[in-house]
Formats: structure tokens, C-alpha cells, sequence
């Protein structure tokens, strides 16, 4: 499975190049922010604060024209006047049209983001990885069988299907409590993270296809290999040569798929999320569509922030992907998952 | 297996597809919680209504008879009528398509026009700035969520300078064409077009042209250190013929394949590239349906979005192998 040799690749591979560090200190970052939410995050996410709302980020300032009615000489009138809004220390990245906390925010949004594109990835590759192997290793008409559901559900774009799935079935959540809250770490925080459940198991159900491939496609090239038949000859039922000595074999491309898988899901979450598909309200994708109706009255950090969260995990996670795949095997295609 | 066989044996095999996609969707239907008739009927309908509503859609056959009228109807050209916007969903589907494959055609020609000359540069002068350049540019590109980068477009080039619309279609490009023969003003029109297609081209665009790099990139490399072109060195021919007409030309065979297996990403992404800049596409009409709960429309464009992609693969992989002959042996 993994010998010294591939961690020895691993580590040449890892010294050469700046962009494996700087990818690997990305997702080492988000990770953290995700897991160490309730310390880094400085408000709570979801209080509302109207009387600083939309206030820019450190470093800039908002000209608005506010109305107010005053009284002139025993009179009510409207006076417009320009108003300089200057940010807030408190509030680094401003806040938003209700007047949360933008970090606290993008702080939480990594969690939603994290926890859909790994939990997704898990599922996609519990399904597609079996179904895969079986295939590749008995051929015939299982295989034919794989192959066609393989190729009607590829018709389908991820998007399209999961929008489809998720407009069907409904938006189900699922509140998981936050332990370092439950914990009484940090008391003003939110007590429970939504994780939004059915868009787990849709982006399983849309991306398994992707390591049915791969898998499918070691199985084939491996269940030909010398030990595999030495094996057979001695004995072995099909289920234990595929466990024993065809997965562990095929192990490094799946691998190197779920890292880009990861990404791609990430970037199907924020998608759904910001189509209104997404069944929490704590998510980059979700606040990008929030902060779209800012943009033509001025305030451009609601809708730029996140999205640069989502663009700095996702080319974290996406050099990692290229990292392990240089180090692993330099023979595997490098362009698999769908956006 | 001749070329002519292997042309039939990929359209039967497309023709299985397009029947799984039908049934997948037939199937949808049977999914939902809230059953077509609650779409339709209204919230305090009597049993009898509700009936009478099954029985005009035909909800009250069983499942084989509602599948076999499905495809029947299907092959003739009925997907049946809306439940909202009361119209053939046929005739609404082909309506939208046009804009989205404008769209899609638009962001492809801005991703490969970038793409192919920036892939062919980086690889021929690896690890120098230009390389470096190009490979951070493709890696953002990946990584960019398109509906975002569309309103930064949007905040950029539409709030701030004022160059761009933001939001609808404009003119089609018929229109633009149309103008020369009808003696319109040529320019006026062109630019109108430009005005509504270029942002959202761009946003759609850009994941691409990341990824046609990254490919272009690698094919090239790979192919610059075989023997043929070390022998078209050698022969003295010149660099550029030896790049563009020898190495790029077997780098894009295999750019091709990845990017019909892609067009479902492309479609995805004009679904919400369209809701960005309300491009009257199929992509906004998918969301219409799934809000509104119009599942025929939904079912129509599902329809149309997967054959679509079928078809693109089964003539990628003919051209393919039209190119490659070694492939119909496969």
C-alpha cells in the first residue's frame, strides 16, 4: 500500500516544488479555520446587527447617501445628505446588508464547504469504488451494465442533476451540535453546525461515476498481473483477491482522484448554495448570492469575499491534487471530476 | 473494423444512451414527494378534482402504460404541455436552446482562442516567466466558481467602467447576421450583441480556458520530447512548422476527447452563468421549472441537455477515430 518508496516520492517531490507547499499550507489553514471555527471566528455568524450594517472592510471607506427627516423651522423635511462610512476594527472584513461579521462569516462558510466536499467525496468513492472494482475485475456483463449506467449518467451535468435531485427531494439539514460549544468553550457561538444532508448525498450520487472509472479501470489492467493469477491458483475467492491485492494496488489513483473530487464538490456546493439549493444559510455560496444585490449600490466586499475563499481552498486543494499525483504516479490522467 | 462500422456501432450505442436518459428521467417523476398533481391542482382541490387532474395527465395508468405513452409520445416530438407557462414544452424548450448554445459556443471560442496559443508558449518555454505566467493563470481558472467570477466581471466592467450589460440577450446572433442582408446598421448591432454576450462568455469561458491550457500544455510537452520531432529537427525544418503542424496537431487529438467528455461541465455551468446575467437560456429554464414545480418543462430540458450530450460525444469520438485510425480497433 503505501511503501517507503512512495513516501520517499512524496517527499522529493513535496521539497522541489514552492506550489506543493503553498498548497499544502492552504488546506493546512482552512482545515484549521474549519475545525477551530468557534476560536477564530471573533462574532457570532448569524447575529444581526442592523446599526452596522454594510460597513467596508479595513482599509476602505463607503460614500452613501442616506435620507433622513429632520425638523426645520417647525417643519418635517427630507434632507439627503453624503455620508463617509468608515470601517469598523472590529468587523475586518465589514460586515453585511443585515450587519453580521463578514470574517466570522467566511470563517464558517470553510466548515459548510469542508465538511460537504469531504463527506461528498467519502460517499462518491464508497459507491463508485466497489461497483468500479467489481466490474473491472469479473468483466462481462457487469461490466457492460457499469458501463452503460456509467455513460447516461454522464449525460447528465453534475449541476443540472443535482439541482434536479435536490428541487425534487427538498432541502433537508441536519443540525450536528458544535462540541467546543456544547463544551462551554465558546457560549456565544452558533450552538449546532447545519450540515445540509441532501446535498451530501447528491454530489455522492452525481461524482460516483468518476471513481467507478478509475477503479474500473485498475481492476481491468491489474486483474491480469502475475500475483493475481498466483493467487487465484491457490485459491482465493474473487472478493478476497479484489480486497487483497487488487485495491491495495489501485489505492494511489483513487486517491489522487478524491483530492481533485474535493474541489470539484467544493465548487458544486458553493454553486448550489448560491442557487438557493442548499438547506443551510452558512456558506460562501450563499453569501456570493446575498452580496449580489449589493453590487450595484457600492458594496462590492459582501459578494468578492467569499468568493475568494472558495478560489483560495479550492487552488489549496487543487495543488495538493497535482503534488500527489506528480509524486504517486506520473503516468495518471490529471483531468478528472466535473466543476 | 472499418471506419463506416465503427461510425454505426458508436450511433446504436449513442441510441442506448439517449433511451437510458429518457428512462431516467421518466423515473424522476416517481422520486417526488409532492406528486405532479399538487403542482397542478389547487391546495384545497376535492378528491374529485384531483382525480380528474390524474386522469387528464394520465397519472392514473399504471406505471408501464405511462412509460410506454412517454416514449411514444416522445418520438413524436411531444413532451407534453407545461403546467405553468401553458405551452408545448417542445416548442418552449427549443425556443431556449438557441440562446444557450450561443452561450456555449461563445465561451468555447474565447476558451480555445486563449487556451491553444498560451498552452503551445507555456510549453515551449518551460520554467521561464511567460510558463510560470500562464501556469498560475490556469490554475486560478480551475479554481474560479464561474457564477462569482461573473458578478466580479459584472461589479468590474458593468458598475464601475459602464461597458457592458449585465443582464438579458440583446440581440441574437441571427440578428447581427440578418443586419447585413436587411441593410441595417452592421456595427451598431455587432456591437450590441458584444455588449450582452461578452461578460457572461467570459465567466462561462474562463474555466475552460484554464483547463484547455493545462491539457495543451502537458500534450505539448509531451509530445516535443518524442522522436519525430527530434527527427524534424534534425531535417532542419522550421521551429514553427514543427510545433504547430507536427505537435500541436497530435497534442489536440486527445485535447478534443477530454473536452466532449466536459460539455456537461460547460452546460452546467451556462445553468448558472445564465441565472447570473439572466440569459434567456435552457439553463435559466431548468431553474424556472424546479422553482415553480413545472416538471414537464424540467423533463423536457433534462431531455434535450442529455441528448445533446450524446451526440457531441458519438461525433467527437467519430472524428476521432476519422483522425486516428488506430482508435476503430480499440
Amino acid at each position: 500500500m503505501v511503501s517507503s518508496r512512495v513516501i520517499r516520492n512524496l517527499k522529493k517531490e513535496f521539497r522541489g516544488s514552492g506550489l506543493a507547499k503553498l498548497g499544502l499550507a492552504l488546506v493546512v489553514l482552512i482545515t484549521l479555520t474549519a475545525v477551530f471555527a468557534p476560536f477564530i471566528a471573533p462574532h457570532n455568524p448569524t447575529d444581526q446587527q442592523l446599526d452596522q450594517s454594510e460597513l467596508p472592510p479595513i482599509g476602505f471607506s463607503e460614500t452613501t447617501e442616506r435620507t433622513t427627516s429632520q425638523m426645520v423651522d417647525g417643519e418635517i423635511q427630507t434632507v439627503t445628505e453624503e455620508v463617509e462610512i468608515t470601517a469598523d476594527p472590529d468587523h475586518v472584513f465589514g460586515t453585511d446588508g443585515l450587519g453580521r461579521d463578514m470574517f466570522s462569516r467566511v470563517v464558517y462558510g470553510a466548515r459548510t464547504s469542508l465538511v460537504v466536499g469531504v463527506l461528498g467525496t467519502v460517499l462518491a468513492a464508497s459507491i463508485g469504488v466497489p461497483v468500479g472494482l467489481l466490474a473491472g475485475y469479473h468483466r462481462g456483463r457487469v461490466d457492460d451494465a457499469l458501463m452503460r449506467i456509467a455513460d447516461v449518467s454522464l449525460a447528465f451535468p453534475s449541476l443540472v442533476l443535482a439541482v434536479a435531485l435536490i428541487g425534487l427531494w427538498g432541502r433537508a439539514a441536519v443540525d450536528v451540535p458544535d462540541p467546543f460549544v456544547v463544551a462551554g468553550l465558546a457560549p456565544e457561538m452558533p450552538e449546532s453546525f447545519v450540515l445540509p444532508i441532501t446535498v451530501v448525498i447528491v454530489v455522492g450520487l452525481v461524482n460516483w461515476v468518476w471513481f467507478a472509472r478509475v477503479a474500473r479501470g485498475e481492476a481491468l489492467s491489474l486483474r491480469g498481473q502475475e500475483y493475481v493469477k498466483a493467487s487465484r491458483a491457490l485459491g482465493a475467492d474473487d472478493n478476497t483477491i479484489i480486497l487483497r491485492h487488487i485495491l491495495p494496488n489501485a489505492i494511489t489513483p483513487i486517491i489522487v482522484l478524491g483530492t481533485v473530487q474535493v474541489a470539484a464538490i467544493i465548487l458544486l456546493e458553493s454553486s448550489l448554495s448560491f442557487l438557493g439549493f442548499s438547506g443551510t444559510t452558512l456558506s460562501w455560496g450563499f453569501d456570493i448570492a446575498q452580496g449580489r444585490d449589493y453590487v450595484s449600490s457600492g458594496q462590492w466586499w459582501i459578494a468578492s469575499i467569499p468568493g475568494l475563499a472558495i478560489m483560495l481552498s479550492v487552488i489549496g486543494i487543487n495543488l495538493l491534487g497535482d503534488w500527489l499525483r506528480d509524486a504517486l504516479d506520473p503516468g495518471i490522467e490529471g483531468e478528472g471530476g466535473a466543476a | 473494423m472499418s471506419f463506416g462500422r465503427f461510425a454505426l456501432k458508436r450511433s446504436l450505442q449513442g441510441i442506448g444512451v439517449v433511451w437510458g436518459v429518457v428512462t431516467v428521467v421518466f423515473a424522476l417523476r416517481f422520486v417526488t414527494p409532492g406528486s405532479a398533481i399538487n403542482a397542478v391542482a389547487p391546495l384545497d382541490a376535492s378528491q374529485e378534482t384531483r382525480q380528474a387532474i390524474a386522469a387528464e395527465l394520465g397519472l392514473d395508468q399504471p406505471l408501464y402504460v405511462q412509460y410506454g405513452q412517454y416514449i411514444f409520445d416522445l418520438l413524436r416530438g411531444d413532451m407534453g404541455q407545461s403546467y405553468i407557462k401553458g405551452q408545448e414544452v417542445t416548442a418552449l424548450v427549443f425556443s431556449r436552446l438557441p440562446a444557450t448554445v450561443e452561450l456555449a459556443v461563445a465561451a468555447s471560442v474565447v476558451a480555445i482562442v486563449l487556451a491553444i496559443p498560451l498552452g503551445v508558449i507555456s510549453a515551449t518555454r518551460r520554467n521561464e516567466p511567460v510558463d510560470y505566467g500562464a501556469t498560475l493563470l490556469s490554475l486560478g481558472g480551475i479554481s474560479t466558481p464561474n457564477f462569482w467570477l461573473g458578478i466580479m466581471l459584472i461589479l468590474i466592467f458593468a458598475v464601475e467602467f459602464n461597458i457592458f450589460n449585465t443582464s438579458g440577450r440583446g440581440v441574437d446572433v441571427g440578428d447581427v447576421a440578418l443586419s447585413v442582408v436587411n441593410a441595417e446598421p452592421f456595427v451598431g448591432t455587432l456591437l450590441t450583441w458584444l455588449a450582452y454576450i461578452t461578460l457572461p462568455a467570459i465567466a462561462l469561458g474562463t474555466y475552460f480556458m484554464a483547463l484547455i491550457t493545462r491539457l495543451t500544455r502537458s500534450g505539448m510537452l509531451d509530445e516535443l520530447s518524442k522522436g519525430y520531432v527530434q527527427a524534424a529537427r534534425a531535417k532542419g525544418l522550421p521551429r514553427t512548422l514543427i510545433r504547430y503542424k507536427h505537435a500541436l496537431r497530435n497534442t489536440l487529438i486527445p485535447v478534443i476527447t477530454v473536452l466532449g467528455l466536459q460539455l456537461g461541465t460547460l452546460i452546467g455551468g451556462a445553468v448558472i452563468t445564465e441565472a447570473v446575467f439572466s440569459w434567456p437560456g435552457l439553463g435559466t429554464l431548468v431553474i424556472e421549472s424546479i422553482n415553480q414545480r413545472d416538471w414537464p418543462a424540467l423533463q423536457g430540458s433534462l431531455i434535450v441537455i442529455g441528448t445533446s450530450f450524446v451526440l457531441v460525444n458519438i461525433l467527437v469520438d467519430v472524428v476521432y477515430a476519422y483522425l486516428d485510425p488506430e482508435v476503430v480497433n480499440d
